[in-house]
């Protein structure tokens, strides 16, 4: 019996090693170790052999069982490392190839700019305030201390649907709305689309404009000032330099012209800025004490600050866009470049 | 700290409801983190009167009592040695909560018993067990045992901030209600009666680190009797949450809450060499303490000692080899006072808190040392007996003066801005106990009392200024002044950012319009969109109204770019649309108008390419009236006329149009000399806008259980609606199907003319049980007799 299990380990362990397949080894496993298998056989025969045999033939059987146990564990070892070799044979790839992209869309650039604006003057404790792009005269000229014949009232100027409704020129009409509605004090900017009646390379009849507004107990020309070396920094960079000069606006008084430091040549003068150094970029002031008498706000107690800044001409600098056209043609491929 | 409400009465008299106090303290800078109502329990305990007496029948040791609670007699069973009758018991009648248990009605060997006569510790009011309680005689029937007993107290739990070491006692929080409320102080005046035998001749100190023991004093009493406190001084330690240990220790740690100095009280006859010894400990010095843990000291510990052995831990706990035993005779009471960081350190390392580190730790002040010593032995002699020796130890190696602080009226408005008067200054600084020493124009200077470490600098006044004058009297000025609609304001971007998500690029185009090309988009004569805001004075026709639709401009910038060369894009505008009629100036509304055209996604070398569908372009809408978070959306065939019939959609929300898609009809594309196939989406944003829309987004439960999932497939007749289906399956679903997912549909082969197979995709899932397999196949039962008997369909 001795020699037949010796026979039956030798033909097991040259299978085991032979076995390729995960499948095929566990069938030699149940063959051999398993409930019904050759070993347990000799097992039920133990009993047929002498007391004094028993003890040293379930020694010997026992050996036998753990080296095929012992055999199959190893087997199995090295089918799962093949498998895995495989697996990453049939897997390979070329890592240079291209991954899979979604197409993604942009803002426009106005937009952005916009959006920029928005969230400067916000972090600093504004509100945006919005108001209608048809206007009446009242708004755009009259509440702004426009003179009756002042010749931005003119049809050459401003687009009118009747004679006294019209597209607003310029988004204080905001500031003025907002006055009328709410208390003191107001913090406002009024960002939006404005209308003139002009139409040439440098002048679109429709354009984007954003006030700004503060109107308080003690605002002075030091708080515009900072207002707007803080906003231009922000949007432009901390190289961007600001300065105001004297100008005249019916609304603003003193009233003054906001020039910054070209964004082009910082200064040393180039195309862009016709050799000065400096681009202008809107108007400011403190507001005219007949306009906030106008809406019965005691021009003592208070005072404010307006400015006024294109916001398609802020994109134009800070993209370096060429020319005007392109905000307003909307080819897919200018508008891409602002993804 | 716990401090109690009728303590704080002994020192001020408080008008203010314990709830009102708790709000008071709070605003003034001592937050109450708890508050415990003291003798609640009681309140529902009766004084009632044993009237009749008897032997129970069937128990020896039990009694059959009758008691009078005032409102009616009733019978207990009693097990109580001292239960006898005419006596006055504590009783407690059925449905009274006695510590964890509910008295109930019961039988007790046969004999009903309504209620329970309680002994003291049943009560919590002492350790005695040994019988019932028995009250005096003139106790009063039918009173509840809380108020008669005066334990009716409000315990605050306190914190109090690190700056403020005074109001670690009860008396420093009187002090500061007493400045708050403009109320008068009371505080207690000890007188001494030494006896001639002065303290030198019985004990000697010596202080050997200065630096770590600022203050060190000691007075001794001779032939005291230790002993259980009176009921008085109990009921005060316990009503801040204190043991009752005996009358010495109790007076320490009374004193200790009502100064915030703590004390210690050593046995004088286990004091060897009669020497106390100051000093730093020697490295693995063995201290057995009073908690019966004996720690190993390092140098930088400081330990009270005599010649051989440390006696206490310094400022933190008392040693096991000295301390107050009802054997004790002679008693030395320690007032001291540590280095703060030294205490924090030892403390610290050893992961010791006592009532006693606390405060140590909390930089207390070196002069209070002597006050807390003079009332602990006053209240010795009174309550414990004894004479007190002449004189006293005392080690004060840097004895400070008082610091001067100045405030300047002016300086404090500004800061503050409250109109305030340099005498109303000098009335809230001095109710805290500081002197005006100097007062000239804008300048008030103060002497400031030693308990108020935390006042250095001007700026600590004008703290103290606002303290008491109110946080919240300080006039605001600034208000949201809500001019923007930030919900609409975000609401806005967040669609933006959606679509550049979904590949459309924006375009910004003048806002002027062509009243021709609604006549392109056959716009019926009598639609609103009609009602033009015309200019008088337009740059041209083409440019001659302000638009009522944004459609013709995405029309001509598609144009545009098909002529450039570009078939595949997506574009969006977010612009205001005008009318006008009637109105004065114009109406304005917002509407987000997309068209896309070409292929689904960019050429991809693992993918087919595929043309941009109908559902691809109404999944984009559904996802964009999801992010609005817009619910009950119908669909139904558009009535706009530039869709391709059968292929646009509106949506509405009951009844209310807000948006509209589907694909331009080419008939109509081709006059804006459009060949290619394109698609349009148009969402009215100023009606969606005015919906109540913007609600937080409240958390769902998410179902403890795992989801089914089971598939269900039939082939049904075309011209029954998805919808429809769909809504047959949830209703027979009841609660229990969470998802429909419809994810294969086809027709041809094998499937009969006009018919087509459809599989659905089921999840189930509940979240108050399991769901078996069996109750799930009984759903899907119904889901699928509701489909055959409500269409023409086969299952598969
Ligand atoms: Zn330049």
């Amino acid at each position: 019996m001795k020699e037949e299990l010796n026979k039956v380990v030798v033909s097991a362990k040259t299978e085991i090693i032979e076995a390729k397949y995960m499948h095929e080894l566990m069938l030699l496993k149940s063959r051999y170790i398993g409930k019904k298998s050759i070993l347990n056989n000799f097992m039920q025969k133990i009993g047929s052999l002498s007391k004094e045999e028993r003890p040293a033939f379930g020694q010997t059987l026992n050996i036998a069982k753990n080296q095929i146990s012992q055999l199959i564990a190893d087997q199995e070892e090295k089918i799962k490392e093949l498998d895995y070799n495989t697996t990453l044979r049939s897997e390979s790839i070329d890592l240079s190839m291209p991954g899979r992209k979604r197409a993604k869309g942009s803002l426009h650039p106005i937009t952005k700019v916009w959006r920029e604006i928005e969230d400067i003057f916000m972090s600093m404790g504004f509100e945006v305030a919005e108001g209608p792009d048809v206007e009446d005269e009242y708004h755009n000229f009259d509440a702004l201390n426009t003179p009756q014949d002042h010749p931005a009232r003119e049809l050459s100027d401003t687009f009118y649907l009747d004679d006294d409704v019209l597209l607003r020129t310029q988004t204080s009409t905001v500031q003025i709305r907002t006055m009328e509605n709410h208390s003191l004090p107001i913090k406002i900017i009024s960002p939006g689309s404005c209308y003139r009646n002009e139409n040439d390379a440098s002048h679109s009849p429709m354009f984007h404009q954003v006030e700004a507004l503060l109107v308080d107990e003690g605002v002075t020309f030091t708080d515009l000032r900072d207002m707007l070396n803080i906003f231009v920094k922000e949007m432009f960079g901390d190289k961007i330099e600001s300065r105001i000069r004297p100008h005249f606006f019916p609304f603003t008084e003193p009233s003054a012209e906001i020039d910054i430091v070209c964004v082009k040549c910082y200064g040393e003068g180039c195309n862009l800025c016709k050799g000065s150094g400096w681009l202008e970029m809107g108007g400011a002031g403190l507001v005219d004490p007949n306009v906030l008498e106008k809406l019965g706000i005691d021009s003592e107690k208070y005072t404010g600050y307006a400015f006024g800044l294109g916001m398609d001409r802020i994109a134009m600098l800070k993209y370096k866009i060429p020319d005007m056209r392109l905000l307003f043609e909307n080819d897919i491929r200018f508008l891409k470049q602002f993804s | 700290m716990k401090i109690s409400y009728n303590w704080l009465k002994d020192y001020i008299n408080l008008k203010l409801s314990p709830e009102e106090l708790k709000d008071r303290m709070t605003f003034a800078g001592i937050e109450v983190e708890a508050v415990e109502q003291l003798g609640k329990n009681l309140k529902q305990i009766k004084i009632a009167k044993v009237v009749k007496f008897e032997q129970h029948p069937n128990a020896e040791k039990l009694s059959v009592c009758l008691v009078d609670d005032g409102t009616e007699t009733k019978q207990v069973i009693c097990g109580a040695p001292n239960c006898k009758n005419d006596i006055k018991v504590a009783f407690a009648g059925i449905g009274t909560q006695i510590q964890d248990f509910i008295i109930k009605k019961a039988k007790l060997r046969g004999e009903l018993s309504f209620g329970m006569l309680c002994s003291e510790s049943e009560l919590g009011i002492s350790t005695d067990h040994d019988g019932i309680m028995i009250l005096p005689e003139d106790a009063p029937i039918g009173t509840d045992l809380a108020s008669y007993l005066g334990l009716e107290d409000t315990c605050y739990d306190v914190e109090i901030t690190p700056n403020r070491p005074d109001l670690l006692g009860i008396i420093g929080v009187a002090r500061d209600l007493s400045a708050l409320l403009e109320l008068p102080l009371t505080l207690p005046e000890s007188k001494l009666n030494a006896s001639n035998e002065p303290i030198e001749d019985h004990l000697s100190l010596e202080n050997k680190v200065p630096e770590l023991c600022t203050r060190y004093t000691a007075r001794m009493i001779k032939n005291v009797e230790v002993k259980d406190s009176p009921d008085w001084l109990k009921k005060k330690l316990i009503s801040v949450g204190l043991r009752p240990i005996n009358n010495v220790v109790d007076i320490t740690n009374f004193v200790m809450m009502e100064f915030g100095h703590p004390l210690h009280a050593f046995d004088y006859s286990l004091i060897n060499e009669k020497k106390i010894i100051v000093r730093s400990a020697k490295e693995n010095e063995e201290f057995p303490a009073l908690d019966e843990v004996t720690y190993k000291l390092k140098p930088e510990d400081v330990v009270i000692a005599d010649e051989n052995r440390a006696i206490a831990l310094a400022g933190i706990i008392g040693g096991e080899n000295s301390h107050i035993t009802s054997s004790t005779k002679d008693i030395v009471i320690e007032a001291a006072n540590f280095l703060y960081s030294s205490i924090r350190k030892t403390a610290g390392r050893m992961n010791i808190s006592t009532d006693s580190s606390y405060r140590f730790e909390r930089d207390i002040t070196d002069e209070v040392a002597e006050f807390a010593s003079i009332r602990a032995c006053e209240l010795i002699l009174e309550i414990a007996g004894g004479e007190l020796l002449k004189g006293k130890l005392d080690s004060f190696p840097t004895k400070k003066g008082l610091r001067k602080v100045s405030i300047r009226p002016s300086r404090a408005k500004k800061i503050l801005s409250i109109e305030i008067s340099p005498k109303q200054i000098i009335e809230y600084l001095t109710a805290l106990g500081l002197n005006i020493t100097k007062e000239s124009e804008d300048n008030l200077e103060f002497e400031i009392p030693y308990y108020r470490k935390d006042l250095t600098r001007e700026i600590d006044l004008i703290e103290e200024v606002i303290r008491l004058n109110g946080y919240n009297n300080v006039p605001t000025f600034l208000k949201s002044q809500n001019i923007m609609n930030k919900p609409v304001f975000f609401a806005r971007r967040k669609i933006e950012n959606l679509l550049v998500n979904y590949g459309f690029s924006e375009v910004v185009n003048w806002n002027f319009g062509d009243p021709k090309d609604l006549d392109k988009l056959k716009v019926n004569a009598n639609d609103k969109r009609r009602d033009f805001a015309k200019l008088k004075n337009p740059l041209g026709e083409s440019f001659s109204i302000m638009r009522s639709m944004l459609l013709p401009s995405l029309l001509k910038n598609a144009l545009h770019n098909i002529n450039h060369g570009q078939k595949n894009f997506r574009i969006f505008e977010l612009k205001k649309v005008f009318t006008r009629k009637n109105e004065k100036l114009a109406t304005e509304k917002l509407h987000l108008t997309g068209l896309l055209c070409g292929e689904l996604n960019p050429v991809y070398w693992k993918d087919n390419s595929k043309q941009l569908d109908f559902y691809d372009v109404k999944g984009i809408t559904e996802d964009i009236l999801a992010e609005l978070k817009l619910k009950n959306c119908e669909y139904q065939g558009s009535e706009e006329p530039y869709y391709q019939p059968g292929m646009g959609v509106d949506v509405t929300i009951s009844g209310r149009l807000i948006a509209s898609l589907g694909k331009i009809d080419p008939k109509i594309a081709v006059k804006f000399d459009i060949n290619l196939p394109v698609f349009a989406i148009d969402i009215d944003l100023e009606t969606i806008f005015t919906m109540d829309l913007f609600q937080d987004h409240v958390f769902e439960i998410i179902p403890k259980f795992p989801p089914v999932l089971r598939d269900v497939s039939f082939i049904i007749a075309k011209e029954h609606k998805y919808a429809d289906i769909i809504e047959t399956m949830r209703k027979a679903g009841k609660n229990v199907i969470s998802k429909i997912v419809l994810f294969d549909e086809f027709a041809g082969k094998n499937i009969k003319d006009g018919f087509h197979s459809l599989t659905f995709s089921l999840v189930f899932s509940s979240d108050t049980k399991t769901l078996t397999d069996e109750y799930i196949n009984n759903i899907l039962k119904k889901v699928i007799k509701a489909l055959i008997n409500s269409y023409n369909t086969e299952m598969r």
